[in-house]
């Protein structure tokens, strides 16, 4: 392995890439988006998600119990506590398996990018991150201060000094592999409801 | 081996099923236009996207060596691979070290690249490719077709039939969403029973020792999130200088491949989860050579997100299986040719060279340059053919010598134009077999071009242009 490694890296020093090789000096905002709050949440929908504003964690939890999916959601997990019970302690299962039949799980998302309706989640307080992917449906909660225009903007406030796994989620997952016909719940989440807060 | 004009030929028998495959990838170069079109400084990204490319590439070691050192200082164990062979053995060794009879697998160009299912099955590991397209492939025993959608060329109804054989579905079922949830169920299954999980990896971050993986489906995410163990494998090339460049690439990779905004799910995983064993797999397989050939270096900064496969006129109408190498169409061509230039020497000319690959390209590589550069390499090597080579000699012939080349004009002229068409059209005559001759015109274009600058000196004395304006 060491030896490979070696050769590898020797082989690479030979490189023929000619012409400026220096690292670029870059910015690219968005300059597209004139209004935060709506672009995120028309790509949302046209990516198959829901996008909803509510005033406060009070209204997000009028919002979810009155809710469909919370009505049909048998195991809920829920780890923002402030807006739903939820009947199902994931941090109690030692193993991630034991997590596979949850219904609905909420959780916080830490920020919103207004380009491509994606939620950052930083996956490091749940114990089992699995269940971001296990769960039949997903509800994330964000601040509504915390939505960014771009991907750009979105990296330059992500701290990955100290993190182990941090997604980017963007509505439900979906597959078009047979015949380019979309559909929506391919292996993880069916739904994705976006509560956005404030 | 047959050609790709042979397969193409087979393929395009089937005249509807030919049309449909298309349609069907010209559908999503129109979705990828739109995105490109909604974002303002789509040109800016590509240049940058480039010379990103174009920095870590020539600073490679540099790179490969942060990044091992960050993601070691995480907890994930890197292993370094020179060719298929060497990264097979690693991932079996792994594999064998935790007992992992099941393994969870996610879409890989690398593994194909590498034949790691084969050489699993063969060593007792039973591999399972969780990506809706790749099991539909498994399944039905093929090889993808296209490296983002792997099923393209596979009809509902087939899938149906594949289902009903082997996950028990009804017989006749082609509804695409029933299908999907049918394939739900059972790689569900499949997921909480796999002891393993292997993935390629989009990005690695050198600064942060991340590793990025992007899917739809979220396959990629059970798979390295629910086993004990967890095996990426990457190409050195994967590997990207800063977190900020992933605002770069992330932003020109889902829209160039299937016109998504994002895709839905981007991991970053940085070490193993807690209770995990994490392994990266960084494989060479003639990437540094690549790199060391002036002409050819930049196919190597391919993110692989397929644009220049659903844009080719050529690939859309001859499907990815007439191309004999595992990654088909405009950039599979320029990736070929390194590996073998006399078995594929038949891929550069499954091109018309129109550019569109070039233009679609999100890192900006010189794709249909390098196809013409690749057919000098095939001729200076030899392996044209007899047939063409003999045609391009008398064309050499012809082009050298004024005389030789006016009196072929006219020959051609006035004899072809009265000969039967069938003189032409044979199945002798290679360039005839699939292509009329054009209108021939009623005199040379020299002849043309010495009456037009006659006919604009006479206008140009009089005080006016060829437009008529004074």
């Amino acid at each position: 392995m060491t030896d490979t490694r070696r050769l590898i890296l020797d082989r690479l020093r030979k490189h023929a890439i000619a012409g400026d090789t220096s690292y670029p000096a870059y910015s690219h905002p968005h300059a597209g988006i004139s209004d935060l709050r709506r672009s995120f949440q028309s790509v949302i929908e046209s990516v198959g998600g829901e996008c909803r504003y509510v005033a406060d964690l009070e209204a997000a939890r009028k919002v979810i119990s009155g809710s469909e999916i919370l009505t049909a959601a048998k195991t809920i997990c829920s780890h923002v506590k402030e807006v739903a019970e939820g009947n199902f302690d994931a941090e109690a299962k030692s193993d991630a398996h034991q997590c596979a039949d949850v219904d609905l799980t909420i959780v916080r998302g830490a920020l919103g990018v207004a380009e491509n309706g994606a939620v950052w989640v930083n996956a490091d307080p749940l114990r089992h991150r699995a269940l971001l992917f296990l769960s039949e449906n997903l509800i994330l909660v964000i601040e509504g201060r915390d939505i960014v225009p771009d991907m750009e903007s979105a990296y330059a406030r992500i701290d990955f000094t100290r993190l182990r796994s941090g997604y980017f989620i963007s509505g439900p997952s979906k597959t078009a592999d047979i015949e380019q016909c979309l559909v929506i719940g391919a292996h993880g989440a069916k739904s994705v409801l976006v509560l956005v807060v404030g | 081996m047959k050609s790709h004009a042979r397969l193409a030929a087979a393929f395009l028998k089937q005249e509807k099923r030919a049309h449909w495959h298309d349609q069907a990838l010209w559908y999503v170069r129109e979705k990828r236009d739109r995105m490109a079109a909604s974002v303002p400084d789509w040109e800016a990204l590509r240049e940058t996207a480039q010379a990103i490319k174009r920095h870590a590439l020539a600073n490679l070691p540099r790179y490969l060596e942060e990044f091992e050192q960050n993601a070691a200082a995480r907890g994930a164990i890197v292993h370094y691979a020179l060719d298929p062979a060497e990264h097979n053995r690693i991932v079996l060794e792994v594999l064998k070290s935790k007992n992992a009879r099941l393994v969870a697998k996610s879409k890989s160009m690398l593994s194909e690249e590498c034949g790691l299912n084969e050489f699993l099955e063969r060593n007792g590991v039973e591999v399972v490719e969780t990506d809706l397209a790749e099991r539909i492939i498994q399944l039905a025993g093929e090889r993808p077709s296209h490296i983002v959608l792997p099923s393209i060329h596979i009809r509902k109804e087939e899938v149906g039939e594949i289902f009903h054989e082997h996950l028990g579905t009804e017989k006749g079922e082609s509804d695409p969403t029933r299908l999907t949830r049918a394939a739900r169920t059972h790689l569900r299954e499949k997921f909480l029973a796999a002891q393993a999980g292997i993935s390629g990896v989009n990005f690695a971050v050198a600064e942060t020792g991340a590793v990025v993986i992007c899917t739809n489906e979220g396959n990629a995410d059970l798979g390295n999130s629910l086993p004990d163990l967890y095996i990426a494998v990457m190409g050195v090339e994967k590997v990207i200088p800063k977190t900020k460049d992933l605002g770069v690439f992330l932003r020109l990779l889902s829209r160039s491949a299937t016109g998504q905004p994002i895709s839905a799910y981007t991991s970053h995983l940085l070490g193993p989860r807690p209770g995990q064993e994490m392994h990266i797999v960084i494989v060479d397989n003639g990437r540094s050579e690549i790199l060391q050939r002036e002409r050819f270096y930049k196919a190597a900064f391919c993110i692989r997100c397929g644009a220049c496969l659903n844009t080719c006129p050529v690939y859309r109408r001859s499907g990815g299986h007439s191309y004999n190498y595992v990654i088909p169409g405009p950039i599979g061509t320029i990736l070929a040719m390194h590996r073998d230039l006399k078995k594929y020497k038949d891929m550069p000319y499954a091109s018309t060279l129109c550019g569109s690959c070039t233009a679609v390209c999100p890192v900006k590589i010189d794709i249909h340059r390098q196809i013409v550069l690749w057919r000098n390499e095939v001729v200076e090597a030899g392996h044209l053919g007899r047939a063409k080579s003999a045609a391009l000699k008398t064309a050499t012939l012809g082009m050298k010598r004024t005389r030789l080349f006016r009196l072929g004009g006219w020959t051609v002229r006035k004899l072809l134009r009265s000969l039967p068409p069938f003189v032409f059209n044979n199945r002798l005559t290679i360039w005839g077999r699939s292509r009329d001759l054009p209108k021939m015109p009623a005199q040379s274009f020299r002849a043309e071009y010495r009456a037009h600058s006659k006919s604009k000196t006479n206008l140009s004395e009089s005080g006016l242009n060829r437009e008529g304006r004074s």
